[in-house]
């Protein structure tokens, strides 16, 4: 229900923006996006509206189409875009569980141009199908996230903060359980390499168990209510939960307030996505921060596309654009705060962060950009 | 029919018990055996099964332990608690698993399963869990599996018991085709066996054991009635060897006695008449001196073959042994019937027989006895006609002796005195009787001579011509001589008190006695017992006994004149009266045979005899006793002839010795004796 209305709010709003500017600039495109995740899954529901923004902004018809978490009828859904006698011009995807290469590989013999999202090749697809535009001529490259970088970026803060509480255990040493959301997917595999890469480089940190819970918080929920029992009987002094994604350090936050903690005084927790709840939970102290801003990948996906159809080839700098993310504490809650809840993503002016001429490939997608190019909200009570 | 029957009947009685105690006794010997082989066999087998199962067990559990620990290793690192008890209760299929758990590295139970509730011989199993990823191997915890055993007891036990049953279900198998397969095989070629030899036994024939196959029960009754065949022939043989005579083929006499018994069964009536004829060959051992024993033989087997001729089919022939034959014709009208068929078989015998180129002309005697078929005695038959036999062999050789009253009557008055001799000598019946010897020419008694009489109770006194060879052939003759020794040295000792110690005592000496060594040292003995001189003594011997044994006889008589006997020569003229027999013994008498003296003086040839051995006495220095004188005219006739001595009832008759003397002591006394020194001049040096 939701999704549909979305969809034809979207499209009405690209209609009522493309009129105007449609003489302007070169011909409107048309993008068809496969969206892996489920509906009401925050970050996949953000990347959807951030690419509708963009669209709107950048002339470009923005279809999602969302395969709800189930990645055959993903490759159904794309699959079924390929077979379409009108083709879109763009196909956007994303490799989880590898499940995009298919549709990839329907998508070059179609002729149709596809760009990754978030999640790209890897292992033997990205040795059997080699870098963009070479095997496949008709994928143009991919646009991720750093979140290997945000996963140590969050297991840094949670090490500060323990130390800075002196929550070491018995045995001297920080202890911290990272849940992740999977083993296969390069997205969970980055944040958790992340977090290796702090726990690594500090002698102090010893990562007890690093757990998986599928993304969700009740399975986060579970698995944490285990460690801290485990904790409990082994005598450590668990000092802090480094969580894959804002559901599920929700749930971690649930577990430790069932086992008699309290969140944020005793014990520490960093998710990611820059959820709405995750916002909630730092404002009321219980998340130390959350990492993210990587939802607005489907809004410079948009700007990529736009700029390359327009002549401007992001590849002229590298077909692997690779976005930083930035974490939102206490500290700079305010600022993107209500862009994030009222997700009024319309505030962002897209067109501020096309290439400048001459500069193809070279983008400045960084918070501090974000914020400078919001306009105010409708409604500017605060 | 009958015959079926008895075919079957020794089969179900003796020899199918026999048969099936063998049979059992296989069965005992081997199926206990074999129950136990088996039961143990089986047992073994099955008790390693049951370890190898254990151990089976205990390895499939430790690899189910091993799997879900590398399963749960996983989600119990990863603290899928949930996720490690679901994979936990897919083990709990498993029905030997009663229960299972898995604890984390700080030994808590993170899930526990419990199938059923634990019973018996539980067993556990424990394996750490390890977790291993790209990075890291740890301990994540362990697993714990209990599990039973009673299923594989269970199937141990029903397999068992399976084994059991089947055991003995084979173990009754096997009885049953061991008793088939023993009773076919074993028990029936046995009882047909049992059954040949039982019939075989009942009625002496040979009888085969019908057994057609061809293992060695087969051969075994070929063999049986090989052997069967073999023994009937040579037990057929042996029963008419031992019914027959070997040389002539003649029933012996162990069939007479059959025989006798067979005519008194099957005669016609019990007054038809039987005649039994008792054949003795006369002189048959001249035969055999004459041509060798391999003529007598075939003289024999001529014999026989003639009396085979002579007689009808019904008549029964037989050789009883040796010479003597006996033929029995059943069914005779009268006793001159009976005697003309002897006569008749003695002319058959009679007809000339060629022995080495030479007629010899045999000559039998028959003893025919006659007795009606119902005679209660008919057994005697035999002893009747050897009776009439001994009568014509002893009366009228070679002629026919017929069994009749007065025969019959001499007969059980030898035996009678036969067997009465030993009570004669226990009672004191034989008697020592004396008769004088006269000078002829001075009437003077010179000596006396003993003579036996035997005072029987029944029969009177008796001479020793009738009794005499009885005691002979009952061996009593050397007792009769000492006997007759002793009472003459006493008599000599009543001679010498009655004043007549010139008298003589002269004693007869059996033949046997010659052959005595000991007979000298036994008189002198005597004679020193009784106070007598043994040169009063004479010892009267025959020419039969000197001829039997010659050296012997010279040599007893050289000791006895050595102890101053006298020996006097008996019976001279009847026997030999070899004049080399004068010559050779040491003789003092000769006493001329009575044959001679009774005739004279009629007859002039015995007078020429008597005159010629007077005249050779004379020259040989012997003096002559002539006996049975019993008239005048002979003492006178003696006389003439230079007879010194006389005997006989002319001077005497034999009398006990206390009549002897009464008579001496009316008689002239001893200057006789004086008067006459010739009689011994040896002695009187």
């Amino acid at each position: 229900m939701t999704m549909l209305l979305r969809i034809l709010l979207a499209v009405s709003m690209a209609c009522g923006v493309l009129v105007p500017s449609g003489g302007a600039v070169a011909k409107p495109l048309n993008i068809v996006f496969v969206n892996p995740g489920k509906t009401g899954e925050v970050y996949w529901d953000m990347v959807a509206l951030t690419m509708q923004a963009a669209g709107r902004k950048l002339d470009a018809h923005v279809e999602v189409l969302t395969s709800e978490r189930n990645y055959r009828t993903m490759q159904e859904l794309g699959l079924g875009v390929v077979a379409r006698p009108d083709k879109p011009d763009f196909l956007i995807l994303s490799n989880e569980e590898s499940a995009a290469v298919p549709i990839l590989e329907a998508a070059e013999a179609a002729g149709i141009k596809t760009l990754l999202l978030s999640n790209t090749l890897i292992g033997e697809d990205a040795v059997r199908l080699g870098p963009p535009r070479q095997k496949l001529k008709t994928w143009l490259g991919d646009i991720t996230t750093d979140l290997e970088t945000a996963g140590a970026r969050m297991a840094d803060a949670l090490i500060s903060a323990a130390r800075a509480e002196k929550w070491q255990s018995p045995d001297g040493k920080i202890h911290i359980l990272g849940i992740g959301g999977d083993e296969i997917t390069p997205a969970s595999i980055a944040r958790n390499a992340g977090l290796k890469l702090a726990a690594d480089s500090a002698p102090d940190v010893v990562v007890d168990r690093m757990l998986f819970a599928n993304w969700t918080q009740s399975e986060a929920e579970q698995v944490t209510a285990n460690y801290l029992s485990w904790a409990t009987r082994k005598g450590i002094r668990p000092a802090g939960i480094w969580a894959g994604n804002d559901p599920m350090a929700l749930g971690a936050i649930k577990a430790i307030s069932t086992a008699g903690l309290v969140p944020g005084e005793d014990i520490q927790v960093v998710g990611l996505n820059w959820s709405e709840d995750a916002l909630r939970a730092i404002r009321a102290g219980r998340l130390l921060l959350t990492d993210g801003g990587h939802f607005l990948l489907g809004g410079w996906s948009i700007v990529l596309l736009r700029d390359y159809a327009d002549g401007c080839d992001f590849a002229t700098n590298s077909s692997h654009v690779e976005v930083k993310t930035s974490a939102i504490s206490r500290a700079n809650l305010g600022s993107v705060g209500d862009l994030i809840k009222d997700r009024a993503f319309d505030r962002i002016d897209f067109a501020r962060f096309r290439a400048k001429p001459g500069r193809c490939g070279q983008y400045d997608f960084s918070i501090d950009a974000l914020v400078s190019s919001l306009a105010p909200p409708e409604g500017t009570a605060d | 029919m009958r015959n079926a029957d008895d075919m079957t009947d020794p089969k179900r009685s003796a020899p199918a018990t026999s048969s099936r105690s063998v049979i059992r006794a296989m069965i005992w010997a081997t199926v206990p055996v074999l129950l136990v082989v088996q039961l143990l066999a089986s047992a073994g087998v099955e008790l390693a099964s049951f370890w190898s199962q254990i151990r089976q067990l205990d390895a499939r559990i430790a690899r189910v332990a091993e799997s879900r620990g590398e399963l749960i290793a996983e989600p119990l690192w990863k603290m899928r608690y949930d996720r490690v008890t679901s994979v936990l209760n897919e083990i709990m299929h498993d029905e030997t698993i009663s229960a299972a758990a898995v604890y984390d590295d700080t030994g808590v139970a993170i899930a526990r399963v419990v199938a059923r509730p634990s019973d018996q011989s539980v067993s556990e199993v424990s394996r750490p869990i390890t977790y291993i990823n790209d990075n890291i191997a740890v301990q994540a915890g362990r697993i714990v599996i209990a599990y039973s055993y009673a299923t594989v007891y269970a199937d141990t036990g029903s397999r068992l018991l399976l084994l059991l049953v089947v055991g003995l279900l084979a173990t009754f198998a096997t009885l049953i085709a061991m008793r088939i397969s023993a009773n076919i095989f074993i028990g029936k070629p046995l009882a047909a066996i049992m059954s040949a030899i039982q019939r075989s036994k009942q009625d002496g024939r040979a009888y085969p054991a019908e057994i057609k196959s061809l293992n060695e029960f087969g051969q075994l009754a070929r063999a049986f009635n090989a052997m069967q065949h073999t023994t009937s022939g040579a037990l057929d043989r042996l029963g008419h060897m031992a019914a027959h005579d070997p040389l002539t083929g003649l029933p012996n006499r162990r069939s007479l006695s059959e025989q006798l018994v067979t005519l008194s069964h099957h005669a016609g009536s019990p007054d038809s008449l039987i005649a039994f004829c008792f054949i003795d060959l006369d002189d048959f051992k001249g035969i055999n001196d004459t041509f060798g024993h391999d003529a007598g033989d075939k003289f024999l087997v001529h014999i026989s073959e003639r009396l085979r001729h002579a007689i009808e089919p019904q008549d029964w022939v037989a050789r009883l042994g040796g010479d003597e034959f006996v033929v029995i014709r059943p069914e005779v009208s009268n006793a001159a019937t009976a005697q003309a068929f002897a006569h008749q078989l003695l002319d058959a015998i009679s007809k000339p027989v060629r022995l080495h180129d030479k007629q010899v002309v045999p000559r039998a005697s028959i003893g025919l006895a006659v007795r009606r078929a119902g005679d209660p005695e008919l057994s005697h038959l035999p002893a009747l006609a050897d009776i009439a036999l001994y009568h014509a062999k002893s009366k009228a050789p070679g002629t026919v002796a017929v069994l009749d009253e007065a025969l019959q009557h001499d007969y059980r008055r030898r035996r009678d005195l036969e067997l009465a001799i030993p009570t004669g000598f226990s009672e004191g019946q034989f008697e020592v009787w004396y008769q004088s010897q006269v000078d002829i020419e001075s009437q003077a008694v010179v000596g006396l001579e003993a003579l036996i009489r035997w005072r029987h109770p029944e029969h009177g006194i008796i001479g020793p011509g009738e009794f005499l060879p009885l005691i002979e052939r009952s061996g009593n003759n050397a007792q009769l001589t000492r006997y007759v020794l002793t009472d003459a040295c006493r008599a000599l000792k009543h001679l010498v008190a009655a004043g007549r110690p010139q008298i003589r005592i002269a004693i007869n000496l059996p033949p046997s006695e010659l052959a005595d060594h000991s007979l000298a040292a036994e008189l002198r003995a005597t004679c020193l017992r009784f106070g007598v001189a043994a040169s009063s003594l004479e010892l009267e011997i025959t020419e039969g006994s000197l001829i039997n044994n010659i050296a012997s006889a010279s040599e007893t008589l050289h000791r006895l004149r050595r102890l101053g006997a006298t020996i006097a020569l008996d019976d001279f003229g009847t026997g030999y009266s070899s004049l080399a027999h004068l010559r050779r013994f040491p003789l003092d008498k000769v006493k001329i045979d009575k044959a001679f003296i009774s005739e004279i003086p009629d007859s002039a040839e015995d007078k020429a005899i008597v005159g010629v051995i007077a005249s050779l006495a004379g020259t040989l220095g012997l003096t002559l006793v002539a006996e049975g004188i019993e008239r005048a005219e002979q003492a006178q006739a003696m006389r003439e002839m230079g007879v010194t001595l006389g005997q006989g009832y002319l001077y005497h008759r034999p009398q006990p010795l206390e009549a002897v003397r009464q008579w001496l002591e009316g008689q002239p006394g001893s200057r006789v004796l004086a008067e006459s020194p010739s009689i011994a001049p040896e002695f009187a040096a």
